[in-house]
């Protein structure tokens, strides 16, 4: 009894390291940003009043909020699924034991490279292509294309391409990693098994990869959805920093910063938005867990025990 | 030997993790954002240290020179960048802590909002010195809230209109800066004139880099600020301003060019081309005192030094009095030396011989190695920058009759042209918000240009912005 007590505690202590970690970087700050968007506090004066749902009740009424959750939804979808697509057919490619494709390190170190780059370095090298008086401009006057030089930076839908195209050109090559490695942790025996039964490789993905790679799934969707509800440095920094032109890049990490950097700082309405976007992050997650569960988990298990 | 290579390799990216958040109490510094790059003057000796933070590199200079005149005092210079608002964001985020500096340079932009704010010193009993040297009325009246004085600045920034000298020959038939003050007397002037250039060039030649050049104009001439009685308020010069901008994009007179950006540049030094290679020209640019020897001046040769207009310039008083930047200098509510603060703030903006030495290129870089040899190889004052005291401004301005400043304008007096416009300058109506209400124009104005949304839309797009970002206005 008092041995299986102490491997107990021997777990306990293992874990008290993130349990410290996470009370003090990320419990606090949660409950800190809860407490401060019930007031009307700014960083330029030394009192604030407690207002309550004040500031929540502003922000909905507040169409420039609104515009920056549709932005930052339609901005991630619109990444999210071709990246999803790419990845994954990379990643059957790659780990197709009939293909045999040369070099899959140096392919997944090439398409991996773009999330090494600064995303400050990739802003500024889109900005400067697409300006008014850049290559782009030059390249497509001087060969024809358009008669006159375009200014992309103040047309609202090359902005966001432009956005969605830098998130998904940097992160695809993560997604295709870890589809990869779930997908060769899958045991060959069940292809061949699969192949001597004659099924196609269609129903291959359908019925053994999918299957067997949804907790790897789950995990790059929930982590997808998480950065994307908090994009910011890409469409921060490609135009003014407040999601011009027409507000179509200003999603709501950007509207939170706006408001905290605005001339009084206004922490508490920043707080605000940043409360609503974590319950909005975490309802979405919570549900893809929810469709997304073993539906036969204990059944099947106790089933394959006994067997 | 491969699990050996992982275990290092994540002994490397822990141990970088952790350099990363080591040292927080030191005057922490941004990473750069630009080509600037942070300057962190370490502390020696035993001496009282004086925490200073900037945003850029000038007030070193000034703050060696202190060194120089009190050796018992070593300041501490932190430079944070603010080219993506980085410096704002540190100094909002240090407010009320224990890591605030003594003495903070604020820029026109947030300068207002800081001095509105609870966290600067009153500074009061320095308004002596200020009368004494007669500073120009809006270069402290800036640093005023409810009547108390918390900021004072070195520099006055009235704002002028610079023009191409060989292109008004060849357009208007002379170069002679009275005739074309005369001509480009006001607003309605200067969008006739920008016409007669367009006809004149054929379309080759701009009135103007970029619209966003001469905002600034009609703001400085409101009669009533944005917020009145906590209400948003819009003066008619602000319709006017939308008018004239629509107007110059219309019409063709501005180069579309964005300014701080590589095509306003180009303007400069005569390398802007359009898309297909074709080159053009940029009559005028709308710059203050300081846009002289730190933004004309350098951008007047082109990088692979083929172009120049060096010597093509003239500076006038344009259309409408304007004033743009300038630095103030505040102490901090929580400083602890606030004598000694008030005392920095005291020489760098109302020392006769500071700001004497200051303006006439006294501080060279010999000058301050002498005083710091640690002080960077390229930092130094050059002569010519415009400062507040007019006691100051009457006695040296005829020392730059002959400077590299005047010789670049064609040997105008640069100092005297700008001593003409800054007594007309009022920044009365400056408030804290100015700058982020301004700022949220931007965007729904240049849609409106383009012609993507209406004027309706327009005002009604910003009008949400300015909600966002105030939520405490009233917005009607």
């Amino acid at each position: 009894m008092f041995k299986k007590l102490k491997h107990h505690q021997y777990g306990y202590l293992f874990i008290t390291p993130f349990i410290i970690a996470f009370l003090i970087f990320s419990f606090y700050p949660i409950l800190n940003t809860l407490l401060l968007s019930f007031t009307d506090r700014t960083l330029m004066s030394r009192t604030f009043n407690i207002t309550w749902f004040r500031n929540f009740q502003l922000l909905f009424a507040d169409k420039t909020f609104i515009t920056a959750v549709t932005n930052t939804w339609e901005l991630w979808l619109m990444n999210f699924i071709p990246q999803m697509a790419i990845a994954f057919l990379l990643a059957v490619w790659f780990t197709d034991t009939r293909l045999k494709i040369k070099g899959v390190g140096v392919w997944r170190m090439i398409f991996y490279m773009p999330n090494l780059m600064m995303a400050s370095a990739v802003a500024a090298l889109f900005f400067s292509l697409f300006s008014f008086y850049g290559p782009v401009n030059q390249f497509l006057v001087r060969s024809g294309f358009i008669p006159e030089a375009i200014d992309f930076i103040r047309r609202p839908a090359v902005m966001r391409g432009l956005v969605v195209f830098i998130q998904w050109w940097m992160w695809f090559g993560q997604t295709t990693i870890l589809l990869m490695a779930a997908m060769t942790a899958i045991s060959v025996s069940l292809y061949e098994a699969a192949l001597v039964d004659g099924a196609s490789t269609m129903q291959m993905f359908w019925h053994i990869t999918l299957p067997l790679i949804k907790p790897v799934l789950i995990y790059v969707l929930v982590t997808s959805l998480v950065g994307g509800m908090q994009m910011f440095d890409i469409p921060y920094l490609l135009t003014d920093g407040r999601g011009s032109p027409n507000n179509s890049i200003l999603t709501n990490t950007i509207n939170m910063y706006m408001k905290f950097h605005s001339s009084k700082g206004h922490i508490g309405a920043a707080s605000a938005v940043g409360i609503v976007v974590f319950l909005m992050t975490s309802v979405v997650a919570l549900l893809i867990f929810f469709l997304l569960r073993e539906k036969h988990d204990h059944p099947e298990k106790n089933k394959a025990r006994s067997s | 030997m491969k699990r050996l290579s992982v275990l290092l390799s994540i002994i490397v990216v822990m141990s970088m993790l952790l350099a990363a958040c080591g040292t927080p109490a030191a005057p922490a510094t941004e990473p750069p954002a630009g080509e600037e790059e942070p300057v962190v003057d370490q502390p020696t000796g035993e001496k009282t240290v004086l925490n200073v933070w900037s945003f850029t590199n000038e007030i070193l200079t000034m703050a060696v020179a202190f060194e120089k005149t009190h050796p018992d005092v070593d300041v501490v210079y932190t430079m944070i960048p603010m080219t993506n608002g980085e410096y704002q964001t540190k100094l909002m985020a240090t407010l009320g802590t224990d890591q605030v500096p003594d003495v903070v340079a604020l820029e026109a932009a947030f300068v207002k909002s800081y001095v509105e704010s609870d966290f600067l010193a009153d500074i009061g009993d320095l308004q002596q010195y200020a009368d004494e040297l007669e500073m120009y009325p809006f270069v402290y009246e800036v640093g005023m809230a409810d009547g108390v004085h918390k900021a004072y600045a070195y520099q006055a920034t009235p704002g002028a209109l610079f023009y191409r000298r060989s292109l008004a020959k060849e357009y208007f038939g002379t170069d002679d800066p009275v005739e074309i003050q005369a001509l480009l007397g006001d607003f309605d002037k200067y969008i006739a004139a920008a016409e007669v250039i367009k006809e004149k060039s054929d379309g080759n030649t701009y009135m103007v880099a970029s619209n966003g050049d001469f905002q600034n104009l009609f703001f400085a001439n409101r009669e009533q600020p944005w917020v009145v009685d906590g209400k948003l308020t819009v003066d008619p010069m602000v319709d006017k301003m939308v008018e004239t901008v629509k107007i110059f994009r219309d019409n063709g007179y501005e180069a579309r060019a964005t300014q701080w950006q590589e095509g306003w540049f180009a303007g400069m030094n005569d390398t802007l081309q359009d898309a297909e290679g074709n080159p053009k020209k940029v009559f005028s640019y709308f710059l203050p005192t300081w846009g002289l020897p730190y933004v004309l001046y350098p951008n007047s040769t082109s990088s692979d030094g083929g172009s120049t207009t060096k010597g093509d310039w003239a500076v006038i008083e344009g259309p409408l009095p304007y004033q743009w930047g300038g630095t103030w200098l505040g102490v901090m509510e929580d400083s602890a030396k606030q004598d000694l603060a008030k005392e920095f703030v005291r020489f760098c903006t109302l020392d006769e011989e500071n700001l004497t030495n200051w303006a006439t290129g006294v501080y060279t870089n010999e000058y301050l190695k002498a005083v710091d040899p640690t002080v960077p190889d390229d930092q130094y004052q050059a002569a010519g920058d415009f400062v507040g005291s007019q006691v100051v401004v009457e006695k040296i301005t005829a020392s730059f009759d002959d400077s590299e400043m005047s010789n670049f304008l064609g040997g105008q007096n640069s100092y005297g042209g700008f001593a003409a416009a800054a007594p007309s300058v009022n920044a009365r109506l400056m408030q804290g918000s100015d700058d982020a209400i301004q700022r949220a124009l931007n965007d729904p104005l240049n849609s409106y240009l383009e012609g993507t949304i209406t004027l309706e839309e327009m005002w009604a797009t910003w009008k949400d912005a300015v909600r966002n970002e105030f939520p405490d206005l009233i917005i009607e």
